[in-house]
Order: structure tokens, then sequence, then C-alpha cells
């Protein structure tokens, strides 16, 4: 990624050195990273909505209020995947680390992987580790 | 006025909910006897949501809310469903539904859906957190 808004579901505080949260529906915050030239120009959180039974089109519509373009998880459900589809934000997938730094360079450096309909949460995918 | 599709072949199944929400008057109603005929008015119509009954004759409910997320996801969908709440759960996990209805839901249930929906477009529509 060259340039562009880099959204990580974050527990606590979040930030650049934070940990992630594993199902962005229950993150405390969302660390926004926004990248320019390649690197890395300016890193802010917005706190996420509460989260309530069918609401999973809420933090849609706040990351795409924030410009978000792409979006990296551990694990998410369908509607909310196909609700980022539909509003223009790639979804990536690391499921493996904890820290927001390590996914975030990787993101850029092109090394991220798209999320693939098979990885979401439900219907016995097995893959979702955030429930 | 808010747009609520109801999918069932037996328009019975649904009809207490139905008669509540005619009453409350800022509910406009549509009825489908089948999830393709719900899927077809779901991708023209703008509808705020859909209650499916637990069978639709083409499809069960679970399957057409499915089906319904690639029509457009940004709709409600809730179901009837006689399963436990936590078999539910796991069948409909992703599917990000409103809730899940008894067989015959009634009235109670029509208010209780009715204020989860408006209580969720308000969270969808408004806030915008702070940068920090």
């Amino acid at each position: 990624m060259q340039a562009g808004r880099i959204a990580v579901p974050s527990i606590e505080a979040g930030g650049i050195n934070g940990q992630r949260s594993g199902h962005f529906g229950h993150c405390d915050v969302f660390t926004l990273v926004d990248v320019e030239g390649g690197e890395v120009k300016q890193v802010t959180t917005i706190p996420n909505q509460s989260h309530v039974q069918g609401g999973c089109m809420v933090p849609v519509n706040l990351l795409a209020d924030h410009q978000v373009d792409a979006l990296i998880v551990g694990g998410i459900g369908m509607r909310p995947l196909m609700g980022f589809k539909q509003a223009g934000i790639d979804v990536y997938y690391d499921v493996a680390r904890q820290e927001i730094k390590p996914v975030v360079e990787d993101l850029i450096a092109g090394k991220l992987p798209l999320i693939t309909e098979n990885q979401v949460c439900g219907g016995g995918s097995g893959d979702c580790t955030g429930h | 006025m808010l747009k609520i599709l109801l999918v069932s072949p037996d328009k019975g199944s649904l009809s207490e909910m139905a008669s509540a929400w005619a009453e409350s008057g800022d509910v406009d109603l549509m009825w489908a006897k089948s999830g393709k005929m719900a899927l077809g008015i779901a991708s023209d119509i703008a509808i705020d949501l859909v209650v499916t009954d637990e069978r639709l004759g083409d499809m069960t409910g679970l399957e057409f809310a499915g089906k319904l997320l690639a029509v457009n996801p940004m709709i409600n969908c809730a179901s009837v469903n006689h399963l436990p709440p936590e078999a539910f759960h796991e069948a409909s996990e992703g599917l990000g539904l409103l809730a899940q209805l008894p067989v015959h839901p009634g009235k109670e249930h029509a208010e209780g859906l009715l204020q989860r929906l408006k209580y969720i477009k308000n969270l969808t529509a408004g806030v915008k957190g702070d940068i920090t």
C-alpha cells in the first residue's frame, strides 16, 4: 500500500504499539494508521460503538465515515464482511499475531492476504478465534 | 416510515406481528410468499427489516438470510426458528440477525423488534467517534 488509511481493531488504548482485538465487533478502539509514500505518517484511534445483536453494520458505517481503505481482522462475520465490501473497504486477514505493528507493516509491504469467504466466522468454518 | 418485508408462504404465522405493526402507524408492510420473491423485492426496494418464517417453501429462513447478504448486507433480518437459543446462535453465526423469533410471534415481539431496529438504525446513522 502506497497511500491510504488502515484500521486495526484493538484492545484498550490501541496505537501502533498496541494489541489487536480478536473480533472487530467487540474491540475497544480502532487504531487508524495513515500511510503516505509507503510509510506510516500518522496514527490515531477512534472508540468502537456499543455492540448489540444485529448491529454488525454500525462499525462498517463508522469506518466508512472515517475514510478507511483497509481493515485487518482476526475474525469477522459474513454480514459485516459483505458490508465492508459494499463500502469499498478491503478486509485483510491475520489470525496469528496479536501485535498491531507487524501486521500493519506486512499490509504496507503487500504481504498480508485478503480474507476469503471460507475464513469468516460461522457456518462451521472453524477459523474464527474471536468468540 | 419504516419498510418491513414479511416472508412466509402462510400469512397466518406472522399475522399477529403484522397487525401490531399496522396499528403502530409508522411501518409500511409488504409481504412475500417465498424466499425468491423476497430477494427480488429486497434488490429493488430499500427495506429496513425482513422478517422470515422458519420455512419459506423454496428455502429456509436461515438460507434466505445468507442469500440476503449478497443482495444487500445493510438490510436487517429477523427469523422465526424453533431451535434453542444456543443452537440458533451457532446456526446463524455471522449472518448478523437482529433476532430469533418464536413460532407465531405476537405483539410483544413486534414491539421489541421495532424498538431494537430503531436503536440500531440510530447507532448506524448517528455517532461518529472522536479521533484521538
